[in-house]
C-alpha cells in the first residue's frame, strides 16, 4: 500500500499494469509474446470531476476502461472505485458505475427503450419510485419522449445513444464511464450529449471519466485531460496547459487587394506561407505578443484584412502525439 | 439475493420467444409434414414385417413422433441468440457486468426462450394430431392419448426436467459462444447432436439392442425421450425411478460442471480481454 486514497477520490489507480500474452503463429502451439498494454499508470479523479482520457489507437486507454469497469484482472498494480476493487467485488462495484462503450450497445435490440429500461430496473433492483424518477428525469433530458416505446432496433444512431446514456444512469450511478460517446453522431447529437454531460456533473456531483477521438468532446467538457501513450500517462494537467506547452503559437492571416509587399518580421515571427493574394504568419506570442505584431505590421499598402488564431485542438494533440512519438 | 432479476429474463426471452407468431404457424407446417412422412414411413414398415416384436408398437411409435415434432423447438440446438449476438457484436462485456449470477441469468432467458418456442408449437400440434385428427377420421394416424393418468403426471413432472435440462445442455453452448465469440461453433456442435440423440431423427427405443442402454444414459435423453416414455407407459430398463433419475443426475452433473466452466470462462475473458 502506498499512500492511502484521499476521501474525496472517486477513482484511484497505482502503478497499473496490464500485460496480454499472444500466440504468435496462429497455431495453438506457436510461441508465446508479451503484450504491455499498460506500463504501470498512476492517476486518481476527484469526486464530481470530468475528466478526459485520450491517446492514440492502442494506447491502452480501453484496456484502462476495461481494469475499471470490473471486466479485466490487472497484471499489477492497485485501483480502487468508490472504495471498492473492481475485479474483487465485482458485483458490489458494478452496481454503482454506469458505462457506456460507444461502439457497443447495452440495451435489448428486440425490446422498446422503456422495456429495456425496466428490465436494467430489475438488473439493479432500483426501487419503482426511484425508477420513475429517474426514468422521467432522463427521458427529459435527453429528449426521448418520442423514441420510448420504439424498438431499440429502429433508433438512429444519435438517437441510440441518447437512450444507451439513459440505460447507463438509471441506477444512479457515482461515476459514469464514457467510452467514445460521441462516435458517428452528427453534430446536434454530439452537442446535445455534450450538453447532458455538463449537466449531470453539475447538477449531481457525478464523476464523470471520457475517452474519445473526438478534441471537441475534451474542449467542451473535460476540465482536466490525461494523456496516455504507449501504456504510460504522457500527461495529466488542465488543456489549456497543454496547449501552452506543446503549441503555444499563433497563425496571423493578412489578405491583399493586390501581391503582398516583401515584409521584415520581427524575431518570434516568421512567414509561414504566401498565396497570391494573401499571406501567412507563424509568431509565438511569449517573443512577440500579437498587439506588437499588429503595430509592427501597421499600415501596409493594400491590406485589405487580418485575423489571428490559434491552431485547432486536433493540431495540438497531433503535435503532442509526435512530439511523445506516441 | 432477489429472483427479480431471474424472473425478469426469463419473461423478456418468453415474450420475444412468443414475438415470432408467423414463425410458429410455419414450424407447425413443417413439423406437420415431416411428423407425416414418418408416420408413413413407420407404417410400411411395419406392416411389411408383422412377426417382428419391435420395442414400440406402431401406435406408439406414432405418438412418440407427434411429441417429438412438437416438441422440436425444446431441444438445445445451440446458443440463446441472444448471446450469439452479443459475442458477435462484443455486447457480450455488458453480460460481465451486470450485478447479477450469470449462471442464473443466462439460464432463465435460456430456459424462456425455449418454452416461449415450445409451448404454442407444442400445445398446437397436441390438437391437430390428437383430438382433430380423430374427428376427420384419421384416428388410426393420431396422437394417442398417456398410458394412464399416473404416467401423465409423471410424464409431465419429467417434462419439466426436461426442459430444465435442455436450458442446461443450451447454458454449455452459451459459454462455447461466450469462449468463441462466434455463435457458430454451437449450432454446428448442438443441432447434431440434439436432433440425433434426443431421438428426434428416429425413437431411441427403435435402437438396437446393443446401443439402447447407451442412448438411455447420455443426457439428451433426458429431455424428450424419457418423458415420452413415461408417457407411453412403455418400460424403461429400471423403471420410472430410473428415468427419473437419470434426469436429476444430469441437471446436477451438467450445472456442476458448467459453472465451473463458466467460471473458467469468465476469468479468461478477464484475463485476455472479450
Amino acid at each position: 500500500m502506498q499512500t492511502p486514497p484521499s476521501r474525496s477520490d472517486a477513482i484511484t489507480v497505482s502503478s497499473l499494469r496490464k500485460t496480454y500474452r499472444i500466440r504468435e503463429g496462429g497455431s495453438w502451439r506457436g510461441k508465446t509474446r508479451d503484450i504491455v498494454a499498460l506500463d504501470g499508470i498512476s492517476f486518481s479523479v476527484p469526486k464530481g470531476q470530468i475528466a478526459g482520457f485520450i491517446g492514440p489507437n492502442g494506447a491502452g486507454k480501453s484496456t484502462a476502461i476495461k481494469i475499471l469497469s470490473g471486466i479485466l484482472r490487472p497484471t499489477s498494480g492497485e485501483v480502487q472505485v468508490n472504495g471498492l476493487v473492481p475485479w474483487t467485488n465485482r458485483i458490489a462495484h458494478v452496481a454503482r458505475i454506469g458505462v457506456v462503450f460507444g461502439q457497443r450497445t447495452q440495451l435489448w435490440w428486440d425490446l422498446s427503450v422503456s422495456e429495456g429500461l425496466a428490465l436494467l430496473r430489475d438488473i439493479y433492483g432500483v426501487e419503482p419510485e426511484r425508477f420513475a424518477r429517474n426514468r422521467a428525469r432522463l427521458a427529459d433530458a435527453l429528449d426521448l419522449g418520442e423514441i420510448m416505446d420504439q424498438s431499440v432496433r429502429q433508433l438512429s444512431l444519435g438517437q441510440r445513444m441518447r437512450a444507451e446514456i439513459a440505460a447507463s444512469l438509471i441506477h444512479d450511478p457515482d461515476i459514469l464511464i464514457l467510452d467514445e460517446p460521441t462516435i458517428g453522431l452528427d453534430a446536434p447529437s454530439k452537442l446535445a450529449v455534450r450538453a447532458f454531460v455538463h449537466e449531470l456533473c453539475r447538477d449531481r456531483g457525478t464523476t464523470v471519466l471520457l475517452t474519445t477521438h473526438d478534441m471537441h468532446d475534451i474542449e467542451a467538457l473535460a476540465e482536466r485531460v490525461i494523456v496516455i501513450g504507449h501504456g504510460r500517462i504522457l500527461a495529466d494537467s488542465p488543456f489549456e496547459d497543454l496547449r501552452t506547452t506543446t503549441l503555444s503559437e499563433r497563425i496571423l492571416e493578412l489578405d491583399f487587394h493586390d501581391t503582398p509587399p516583401a515584409l521584415t518580421l520581427p524575431a518570434g515571427a516568421h512567414e509561414t506561407a504566401r498565396e497570391l493574394h494573401s499571406l501567412t504568419i507563424t509568431f509565438d506570442p511569449r517573443q512577440i505578443p500579437a498587439p506588437a505584431l499588429v503595430a509592427h505590421i501597421g499600415h501596409l499598402p493594400g491590406l485589405d484584412d487580418l485575423r489571428i488564431s490559434r491552431p485547432s485542438i486536433d493540431e495540438i494533440i497531433t503535435r503532442f502525439y509526435a512530439d511523445h512519438a506516441a | 439475493m432477489s429472483l427479480r432479476p431471474y424472473l425478469t429474463a426469463f419473461g423478456l426471452q418468453w415474450k420475444i420467444g412468443l414475438r415470432y407468431r408467423i414463425a410458429v404457424v410455419a414450424g407447425l407446417v413443417a413439423q406437420m409434414w415431416f411428423g407425416a412422412v414418418t408416420l408413413m414411413a413407420y407404417a410400411s414398415v411395419y406392416h411389411a414385417a408383422p412377426d417382428v416384436q419391435a420395442p414400440l408398437s406402431l401406435r406408439q411409435a406414432m405418438t412418440y413422433t407427434w411429441i417429438q415434432q412438437s416438441l422440436f423447438t425444446l431441444l438445445p440446438l445451440g446458443c440463446l441468440p441472444a448471446i450469439g449476438d452479443a459475442a458477435r457484436t462484443g455486447a457480450i462485456v455488458y453480460d460481465l457486468m451486470r450485478p447479477v449470477d450469470m449462471w442464473n441469468w443466462w439460464l432463465s432467458a435460456s430456459l424462456a426462450r425455449l418454452l416461449g418456442n415450445a409451448v404454442p408449437r407444442a400445445v398446437l400440434l397436441a390438437c391437430v394430431a390428437g383430438p382433430l385428427a380423430m374427428l376427420v377420421g384419421l384416428g388410426a394416424w393420431s396422437l394417442a392419448g398417456p398410458a394412464s393418468l399416473i404416467s401423465a403426471a409423471l410424464a409431465l413432472l419429467s417434462i419439466t426436467l426436461g426442459a430444465l435440462l435442455s436450458a442446461t445442455i443450451v447454458m454449455w453452448w452459451n459459454i462455447l459462444t461466450a469462449r468463441t465469440l462466434s455463435p457458430l461453433g454451437s449450432y454446428a456442435v448442438g443441432t447434431p447432436l440434439a436432433v440425433l440423440l434426443s431421438g428426434m431423427l428416429l425413437p431411441l427405443p427403435l435402437y438396437p439392442d446393443w446401443i439402447r442402454p447407451f442412448l438411455l444414459a447420455q443426457p439428451f435423453a433426458g429431455i424428450t425421450d424419457i418423458p415420452i416414455r413415461i408417457y407411453l407407459g412403455t418400460p424403461i430398463p429400471g423403471g420410472v425411478t430410473t428415468g427419473l433419475g437419470l434426469q436429476i443426475f444430469w441437471l446436477t452433473a451438467l450445472t456442476f460442471l458448467g459453472r465451473l466452466w463458466m467460471r473458467q470462462t469468465v476469468n479468461r475473458l478477464e484475463v485476455q480481454g472479450a
